[in-house]
């Protein structure tokens, strides 16, 4: 075959490419087994302590850990009720300016998530007293609401709304038809929906920071003062977790709704 | 009218949580920030050469890192569309690891390998290849690094789409014509794939501009991109007003390239003769 070198070249670029992505994170779960503060490569033995200062050092990355997914998973919910009927409306019934609503559910999408944390830092400091979780929950709530809303969209789009009469014409009531047929047939573009919602609000860090009390930080924005302040292999072995529990989700989703879901863009 | 009622009540919560929550404050601050001090915080952007270098330093980033994502996301999406082994699946689960790996643990990976300290200075040192640390990190070049490493999984996922609706019997075609492996990817692939490239290197382009952790993580604080400095306006300048024109200007950039990208590719569907899907 003629197109036989195009190909090599493509496999030996792409291969090159895959090395690139994942050098990093294998090389941060190797060194967080380092027994010593100055980081080598290949350890000079093997330690678990630097997991052991997760825990019992005050590096409060637990605490950061439990704001964030308070915040991932209120945020989450709340707007699936609201992506979920909002992509309902849009695609259950046709009427002019379907194209403009969803655009507008979408249109956090399009605004600098800066631009949007100075605006609300703006907002909150002059209304007041608003208290610390609720500044960065209101932030995320807004900005992970098109992952839902287009997610959701992407299964509706191509939904057999016929099913629906059925339904109705065998003697369901409108709400069983919306817990019993639509909502299962949606579900796969409803999930992956609020994972990545999820881990889009878990992993924020521009609106974070901005909106962040000392009361309430969450867990991206600790690990990024404690980098400021000391930056011993303590960050290797938080980071290690952190890509350990996305290899499990990502598993999982493999398993469950299928990586198809989550690769359009 | 039932069923329009009904479209109307599914629509308004978000609606609402919208408009309360992102479109008042959006308009309101961008009003009060002009009632207050007209547009002198804009002209003051403009006018200064420090914010225009910063501004520059943004794009020539931005569009450094959208080049290289293409020129190694490209071919790399082109053997993810036509492979039939088994390695696409592994590959598929490491593009998709970005919506996954928060971008503070990425930029921590390129930090311990780029550091003075770094296991790359290690390296070389160790082979003797240089007698003095390299200075790579807080540089230009580790954000750009650093920037790449966040952004091609997005451009492989934009152009492989587009590379899978492409039927290889037309590029089996092209080659019983005469045409060369150039010529075929000339004429036949990169004409069919322009959408997924356009539609690639403007999501790269924009997360890029607006990019925050890498720039601030891998380039150290006298590396300056347009979202840092709203952070540094704020917390060191204290001046609200800089941070206002900084914040709008980058929304203002991000919407024209939007607009301009989608009357553009509007056109070129036209001129193709396809509709909406094609």
């Amino acid at each position: 075959m003629r197109d036989g070198q195009v190909n090599l070249l493509c496999k030996i670029v792409a291969i090159m490419v895959m090395i690139f992505l994942v050098a990093p994170l294998i090389i941060i779960i190797v060194v967080s087994f380092t027994p010593t503060a100055l980081i080598t490569f290949p350890p000079q033995g093997f330690s678990l302590r630097w997991y052991v200062n997760i825990f019992a050092g005050n590096t409060k990355f637990i605490s950061g850990l439990i704001n964030s997914l308070q915040v991932g998973l209120l945020a989450t919910i709340l707007d699936v009720f609201l992506g979920v009927l909002g992509a309902l409306s849009i695609c259950r019934y046709n009427f002019k300016g379907k194209d403009i609503l969803l655009n507008y559910f979408t249109s956090p999408m399009y605004v600098p998530s800066i631009a949007f944390a100075f605006v609300l830092l703006q907002v909150y400091s002059q209304i007041g007293g608003i208290n610390g979780m609720a500044r960065i929950f209101i932030g995320h709530m807004i900005i992970i609401l098109p992952y839902i809303v287009r997610n959701t969209v992407s299964v509706l789009h191509v939904f057999n709304w016929t099913l629906e009469d059925a339904a109705t014409s065998l003697g369901a009531n409108p709400i069983q038809v919306f817990f019993k047929i639509t909502i299962p047939l949606a579900k796969p573009g409803i999930v992956s929906g609020a994972i990545l919602a999820f881990l889009y609000s878990f992993d924020e860090v521009a609106l974070s920071s901005l909106l962040t009390s000392p009361r309430f930080v969450t867990l991206p924005i600790r690990i990024m003062n404690y980098m400021e302040l000391t930056f011993d292999p303590t960050l290797a072995a938080i980071s290690t977790l952190l890509i350990l529990a996305s290899l499990v989700i990502i598993v999982l989703m493999d398993k469950f709704v299928g990586l198809d879901m989550f690769m359009k863009n | 009218m039932d069923r329009k009622r009904r479209a109307f009540l599914l629509a308004l919560p978000a609606s609402l949580a919208l408009l309360i929550f992102f479109i008042v404050p959006m308009v309101y601050i961008l009003v009060k920030t002009i009632a207050t001090n007209g547009f002198q915080d804009f002209v003051d952007f403009f006018t200064d050469p420090f914010y225009l270098d910063i501004l520059w330093t943004t794009i020539r980033v931005s569009l450094i890192s959208t080049f290289v994502s293409l020129l190694l996301g490209y071919p790399t999406a082109y053997f993810m569309a036509r492979t039939k082994s088994r390695m696409k699946k592994v590959m598929i689960i490491i593009i998709l690891f970005p919506f996954l790996v928060s971008a503070v643990v990425r930029s921590y990976g390129w930090m311990v390998l780029l550091g003075t300290n770094g296991l790359i200075n290690q390296l070389l040192l160790g082979i003797g290849i240089i007698s003095e640390p390299l200075k790579m990190l807080n540089t230009e070049f580790a954000v750009i690094v650093g920037m790449i490493h966040l952004l091609i999984p997005y451009m492989v996922l934009a152009l492989l789409g587009v590379l899978q609706s492409i039927d290889p019997n037309v590029e089996y075609a092209a080659y019983s014509l005469g045409a060369n492996p150039l010529q075929t990817f000339a004429k036949v692939v990169f004409p069919l794939s322009t959408p997924g490239i356009i539609s690639g290197c403007v999501l790269v382009f924009t997360m890029s501009m607006t990019s925050y952790v890498t720039p601030k993580l891998l380039g150290g604080s006298k590396f300056r991109m347009m979202a840092t400095m709203v952070v540094q306006e704020i917390n060191v300048n204290f001046d609200w007003g800089a941070a206002a024109a900084i914040s709008y200007i980058l929304l203002a950039v991000i919407l024209v390239i939007q607009l301009l990208v989608t009357l553009s590719t509007a056109n070129y569907m036209k001129r193709m003769g396809g509709g909406k899907n094609a």
